[in-house]
């Protein structure tokens, strides 16, 4: 059983390793996970007169949603394409353990991008309440995007353009639902029951209790919701890609 | 202990049989080759055997791990060439052997001399830094299978290993494999290449429609096809319209002043067409035996012959 645990930690490390090595750590992708969020954020945020306290808990949801779910759609498409999957699972390693590395280094990559604004908040004196809490969420949120990401990919195809498309489909339109740009407050009252269903609202809302000291629900309502967003994201990742790991396989 | 165990294997896609009922026990040591035609089951029944597929029926055994219940200990004894696979395009040849000896656990000393010696090994070691993406179709298919030997493996699959490869490659896998023989490795093979097979493995299992429909030695294989031989003995001179009824009931023709004959026991042929040659005062010139070739096997069992 302990050799079991070490081999799929190590072989988790493995893959992450590779996926940094080969998706990550390249100049378009660093570039596009600082710029993108930072221009979304200041399109609505500049010419509002609002402080960094008031913005940060959406600039740092935006980072970790465009970071770590911007790669993970295309992994498991791109490496069927070039028929790198099969030599990958060949090796002693599950399915479960390849995704698991993947979301390791889509957690990470959003992880290392949301620091900078952050730092920024500690150096000017913007502190959340809790910082464990707030680490807490911002870790699991890391990781419900990064699975997020991973259940696009989950589409049998060999083409990482199909997978792009449908995962900007969804992405775009829980931004705009979701209380990250607009405060809950201020957005319609139909539209509320939509906000309640995107996973974007609750560690916003979170982060914004702890760096303003109020917000739209309960902290504790919000850190439930990304627990079990962070959960059900990850075990959909997981069943999804083996019900269509054979089929994309056949598809080679 | 057998190295590799297949129990009554059965694979379905939709409505389509892939594999039924396969079956077949190979010996640690063994090379082991598996023909087939195009579409007859072979990557499925290896898919299966690797852990990659499930099958709907039956157990693959790998040097007694059950594939499908411990498939991380049976991966851990193999080494795979999974057919038309790549390594990654963007790593370096030293950067895909250090991945896939970390897939395996391998300390990083232990990572670092086995990847320069299989390297040197495959005349790889040169070019380690260069990305696969910037290697040949051969250069790439020998990075696979330093990839594939990496954990010192028990049981090796190679799906395809000198398909598309030139003379020399091909010529350094097939030594290759022998020589991992000698070290005690059960290699199980695939190959479009009859003859490449019948000169390396030891017993080969010919699959046909998801079914093994032969399974021997190369030379059990060509007496149980019935495969002929060729004889052609050139005579001095010889008259057209002689009687040669004796060579009945098989194939003969008069060429000249040569006669073919397509046999399944050359020798007693050939004393027969000398007595022949003898009692006619005869000179005989030369004596041709051409033997029957795995491909003439493969050709008659693809054909259902």
């Amino acid at each position: 059983m302990k050799f079991e645990y070490k081999h799929l930690l190590r072989s988790m490390w493995a893959i992450c390793w590779k996926d940094i090595k080969l998706y990550y750590a390249k100049g378009p992708i660093v570039v596009t996970g600082v710029l993108f969020p930072i221009f979304l954020w200041i399109a609505f945020y500049a010419g509002k007169s609002l402080g960094l306290k008031e913005g940060l808990a959406s600039l740092m949801t935006l980072t970790l949603f465009f970071t770590a779910s911007s790669v993970t759609p295309i992994i498991a498409p791109w490496e069927t394409r070039q028929r790198t999957l099969e030599m990958l699972l060949s090796r002693p390693i599950t399915v479960t353990t390849m995704l698991m590395g993947d979301i390791l280094a889509s957690t990470i990559f959003g992880l290392i991008f949301t620091m900078p604004p952050v730092v920024v908040g500690l150096f000017l004196g913007v502190l959340p309440s809790n910082i464990l809490f707030t680490v807490f969420v911002v870790l699991l949120t890391a990781l419900g995007f990064s699975s997020l990401g991973i259940i696009f990919s989950a589409l049998p195809t060999d083409t990482p353009a199909d997978a792009v498309l449908l995962s900007s489909s969804i992405k775009l339109p829980l931004i705009f639902v979701s209380g990250v740009l607009v405060p809950i407050t201020q957005l319609p009252s139909w539209i509320l029951p939509v906000t309640l269903i995107s996973p974007l609202t609750y560690p916003t809302d979170f982060l914004r209790t702890q760096y303003m000291g109020s917000g739209f629900l309960p902290w504790w309502v919000d850190l439930v919701a990304t627990i079990m967003f962070t959960f059900v994201f990850t075990i959909a990742a997981l069943r999804l890609h083996k019900k269509t790991i054979l089929i994309r396989l056949q598809r080679r | 202990m057998d190295a590799i165990e297949a129990l009554d294997l059965h694979k379905r896609f939709g409505t389509v049989v892939a594999v039924e009922g396969v079956s077949f026990q190979i010996g640690e040591g063994e090379i082991f080759g598996f023909l087939g035609p195009n579409g007859a089951g072979k990557t499925t029944t290896i898919r299966m055997l690797t852990g990659i597929l499930k099958p709907d029926r039956g157990k693959a055994r790998i040097m007694g791990y059950d594939v499908n219940r411990s498939p991380v200990e049976a991966k851990m004894l193999v080494g795979v060439v999974p057919e038309e696979a790549n390594p990654y395009p963007d790593l370096s040849a030293w950067d895909n052997l250090v991945l896939v000896g970390r897939l395996y656990g391998l300390s990083r000393s232990h990572i670092e001399e086995k990847a320069s010696r299989l390297l040197r090994l495959l005349d790889l070691y040169e070019i380690r830094e260069r990305k696969a993406k910037n290697l040949s179709k051969g250069l790439r298919q020998k990075l696979l299978v330093a990839m594939a030997l990496i954990n010192d493996p028990k049981v090796l699959f190679l799906d395809e290993p000198t398909g598309g490869l030139d003379v020399l490659s091909a010529r350094k896998i097939r030594e290759l494999i022998l020589e991992l023989k000698k070290s005690g490795i059960t290699t199980f093979l695939t190959t479009h290449n009859v003859e490449e097979a019948g000169a390396l493995c030891d017993r080969i299992a010919i699959i046909k429609a998801g079914h093994v429909v032969e399974l021997g030695s190369p030379e059990e294989l060509k007496i149980k096809a019935g495969a002929y031989t060729y004889v052609s003995v050139s005579f001095d001179r010889i008259e057209e319209g002689c009687d040669l009824s004796f060579l009945e009931p098989f194939e003969y023709k008069l060429q000249g002043s040569r006669l073919l004959i397509v046999c399944s026991r050359p020798a007693d042929v050939i004393v027969e067409t000398v007595e022949y040659a003898r009692a006619r005062g005869l000179k005989i010139l030369d004596i041709k035996i051409s033997p029957p070739t795995l491909e003439d096997v493969f050709v008659k069992v693809a054909k259902g012959e």
